[in-house]
């Protein structure tokens, strides 16, 4: 781990001034260009200068050149619990869930995000870039996500969006936390009305302080914070497993208007046409899941495909972990997803240019494309298959892991 | 009446392979298939003869002499290895659905709880059980859980029965091994209520007082039987233990120790108590074997791994690393790989091996550490863990090699039964999962 870290010291210094060439036998571009077999990539100053065939174009001679067999844009995992929720599960490294209030919209991911933590050096490792991580499970509205990419050492070094979307929980779990110690909500009827109370009271905010001289209306944390969900300037992130939450989910957000984001969606293949019709991107959960709650119970291996199937846009993301282990590698979810019908560029997709899509990052990040910014994971096989490795991964251009051995 | 008429029509027109029922009597021969037999080199184009629940024959198709009233099938393309044995699980002991209603698998009201039995809390009608079998796992060793120094006694099961009678691979006697543990587990459990364990010190010790208790138990009983009749005469037997009963068991190494332990210093206890008192054990999880991969082999010890998706969740499983299967291999540790389930998935029990295949086990020690070494963790290599003459016709036949992510697991049989189909749809939601809602689940247009 010194190594990689002395690594990305040095690359920081030379940061923008190296110039690459990835040689793949194949390149999967998540772009329009699609897969191209013997592809080579052109990257100067930490972009994407060109991507095409090989001898497409003159590789000049100070260019580094590297040849592999596989390579794919570097994945993004749109919901991740690294980072807040550490490797060693103790209290000292859990800052996730804050249970002392059932709505905590104030919080910010960006002011509890460890970008030192070992899970995150394991997720580069596994071609992890990009992650989108945000307050737990526990509360019914948890706080605001963020952005971030997986290499450097402060917040501030790698965050890309803040806040980047609004986390609210349905379902069991917001149920647990307060229910058994006899507060509310102790049923899903509290968990939505405790939703719809907040969003309305964000919503007279939002006028009174545009009708009010702002002197005369103190500033709310947590209005403030839900007042940009309810003007659409962040998406609506909406956690639920059952297909009735899912349904609730959909309910609230067409009540407030919002820019809804279906999070979990476990039992979504059970009311797919439902979420197809009102057209909301979906982040899935771990498609190899537990089943260690009734919510979870009805999970497939199937739902990312049946999801995909009837032109719903999905990312598979890795959730949250409570206990060993403590993260999901998206690969290895998006892996058992292909495995169980999704096609192999849909797995790959939900993990790279869809994510990208749904979280608004698509401009920068997602796909091989001129422009974009060069995070590129390089595979010695299938990218997905279970013997294969990572053998190196770029950020910004730059060579941040290389395997050894 | 038209369900079953249904069924009947899908195995005749899909299920060319399945064995018609009423067909055990009879020889089945599965033909033209690449078969793993795990003890001998692998059978590029074999024949696999089963007949009474017992393999009958195997070899390569040119060479095996097929009964005349066999039943022929033919599995070209396909492959057939042995049921999978899961050497640690907690199938039907933590039943679906996952509510405190049906958690059995840890008695916390003590940390000494060898009279305990798994058998009696194992739920045969477990869906996971059901959904082990479309992972291709045929036998396990059921085990009560961790939050005790000693968890108690574990059963080693078949999945296939009504009862635990049927499952049971002993039918009397000792019918499984003794669950212990060290490290945060029982700590975690006992500590902050103010009990015994709240340190690593006083798990060992809690250890080492039960094995004493049960060596002076054991003298009493010797001394006892050793005397003559005449003697005994007025004198009562000493009273009978149930709890040092197993223990004395251990002692006399007919009843293994499965020893729940992650961080290098545990194993070492654990290895520290074995040369103390002597005893047969399987070291369980074993996080960080790599660290002491030499001295467990020296210890004579064997290891059951389990393989996550990344480390942490706990302290003493932050330093997982999936090189652990090849380490331990590498300084002959005989080697199983488990899933802990509901840890890890009993769906995925190949796609465990596969991922120490790639952080550098071999081949052939992962098929191995899927099969035959479970079976010799729970002394049972002579019937089950390899395809040989006359072992049980536990097998499971796979769409692809056993270490893609493309394999299915298409079928898996018990003793010569079929106890799973991937060609009919019920049994197939229990391999993708959403077995309970199987009248809604959605049909997928066949892709372009």
């Amino acid at each position: 781990m010194k190594n990689i870290l002395s690594i990305l010291m040095v690359l920081i210094t030379f940061a923008m001034s190296q110039k690459i060439t990835i040689i793949a036998d194949k390149l999967y571009t998540m772009s329009n260009q699609g897969n191209i077999p013997n592809a080579q990539i052109l990257i100067n100053g930490g972009k994407i200068e060109k991507v095409g065939e090989v001898n497409s174009t003159q590789i000049p001679h100070d260019y580094k050149i590297y040849k592999t067999r596989y390579a794919t844009p570097g994945f993004i995992d749109a919901h991740a619990s690294i980072g807040l929720s550490g490797i060693f599960n103790v209290r000292g490294d859990q800052d996730l869930n804050e249970t002392t209030n059932p709505n905590t919209a104030d919080l910010r991911a960006i002011d509890g995000y460890n970008p030192d933590d070992e899970l995150v050096l394991y997720a580069l490792k596994n071609g992890i870039t990009t992650m989108q991580v945000g307050p737990g499970p526990t509360n019914p509205i948890a706080g605001q996500a963020a952005i971030f990419k997986t290499c450097g050492k402060t917040v501030e070094e790698v965050i890309l969006k803040s806040p980047s979307g609004m986390i609210f929980n349905l379902g069991e779990y917001p149920k647990w936390t307060y229910g058994e110690n006899g507060k509310t909500p102790q049923t899903r009827m509290a968990t939505a009305a405790i939703i719809r109370k907040a969003l309305q009271e964000a919503k007279e905010y939002t006028i009174q302080r545009k009708t009010q001289n702002s002197e005369n209306y103190s500033y709310d944390t947590k209005k403030a914070a839900l007042a940009m969900v309810v003007n659409r300037e962040i998406p609506a992130i909406f956690s639920c497993h059952r297909s009735d939450d899912i349904m609730t989910a959909l309910r609230i957000g067409r009540e407030f208007g919002l820019s809804l984001i279906l999070d979990s969606v476990t039992e979504g293949y059970l009311v797919r046409d439902k979420i197809k019709k009102e057209n909301v991107p979906v982040l899935l959960a771990p498609t190899m899941q537990r089943l260690d709650r009734i919510e979870t119970q009805n999970s497939s291996y199937e739902n990312p495909a049946l999801l995909w199937d009837v032109g719903i846009q999905i990312a598979i993301t890795s959730g949250y972990e409570s206990y060993v282990p403590k993260t999901r590698i998206i690969s290895f979810e998006a892996g058992i997803a292909m495995a169980n019908k999704l096609p192999e560029e849909e797995a790959l997709r939900a993990i790279t240019i869809n994510p990208a899509r749904i979280m608004g990052i698509d401009d920068r990040l997602g796909s091989i494309e001129t422009g974009k910014e060069a995070d590129i994971v390089l595979f010695d096989g299938e990218p997905l298959e279970y013997l294969t490795h990572v053998t190196h991964v770029f950020v910004n251009g730059q060579l941040v892991y290389e395997r050894e051995d | 009446m038209k369900i079953f008429y249904l069924l009947y029509l899908l195995i005749l027109m899909l299920g060319l392979m399945s064995i018609p029922a009423g067909a055990q009597d009879q020889p089945v021969a599965f033909k033209g298939v690449k078969i793993y037999p795990i003890t001998s080199d692998v059978i590029e184009n074999g024949t696999l003869v089963i007949h009474n629940g017992k393999i009958s024959a195997i070899g390569d198709s040119n060479e095996v002499q097929i009964p005349d009233m066999a039943v022929i099938i033919d599995v070209s393309g396909k492959i057939i290895m042995p049921g999978l044995v899961d050497s640690h699980s907690h199938l039907g002991i933590y039943p679906l659905p996952p509510v405190e209603a049906n958690s059995d698998g840890n008695e916390m009201t003590g940390p000494v709880q060898s009279h305990l039995r798994a058998l009696d809390a194992i739920n045969p009608a477990d869906p996971g059980i059901r959904s082990a079998l479309t992972g291709g796992i045929t036998t396990a060793n059921i085990m009560p859980g961790s939050g005790n120094v000693v968890g108690g006694q574990t059963a080693y099961v078949k999945l296939k029965g009504k009862s635990i009678e049927e499952m049971l691979i002993h039918k009397q006697g000792i019918q499984g091994g003794m669950k212990m543990a060290n490290g945060e587990n029982p700590k975690r459990v006992y500590g902050p209520k103010g009990q015994s364990p709240s340190t690593r010190m006083a798990i060992a010790a809690l250890q080492r007082i039960l094995f004493i208790q049960a060596r002076e138990y054991k003298a009493k009983w010797d001394q006892y039987n050793n005397t003559s009749r005449e003697e005994k005469t007025g004198i009562p037997p000493p009273a009978y233990n149930l709890e040092l009963e197993p223990i004395v068991e251990v002692l006399e190494r007919k009843r293994t120790i499965h020893f729940h332990t992650h961080r290098a210093d545990d194993i070492m206890t654990i290895l520290r108590l074995k040369k103390e008192f002597g005893f047969d054990l399987v070291l369980h999880h074993v996080t960080e074997g790599y660290k002491v991969a030499e001295e467990i082999a020296k210890a004579g010890a064997s290891a059951s791994i389990i393989t996550i998706d990344s480390p942490g969740g706990k302290h003493e499983a932050a330093r997982f690393d999936l090189r652990n299967g090849g380490i331990l291999e590498k300084a002959g540790v005989l080697v199983a790989i488990h899933t802990d389930y509901p840890i890890w998935d009993s769906r995925l029990f190949l796609r465990s091996a596969a991922l120490m295949v790639r952080e550098g086990m071999s081949e052939k020690g992962a098929l191995e550490a899927l099969t035959i070494n479970p079976a010799k963790m729970m002394q049972l290599e002579n019937r089950i863990g390899s395809l040989e003459i006359g072992k049980d016709a536990d097998f499971i036949v796979l769409s692809g090699h056993p270490f893609s992510v493309k394999t299915h697991v298409l079928q898996t049989y018990i003793e010569g039964e079929p106890v799973f189909d991937r060609n009919l749809t019920q049994d197939e939601r229990y391999a993708t999962g959403g077995y309970e809602v199987s009248e809604d689940y959605p049909i997928m247009e066949a892709n372009p």
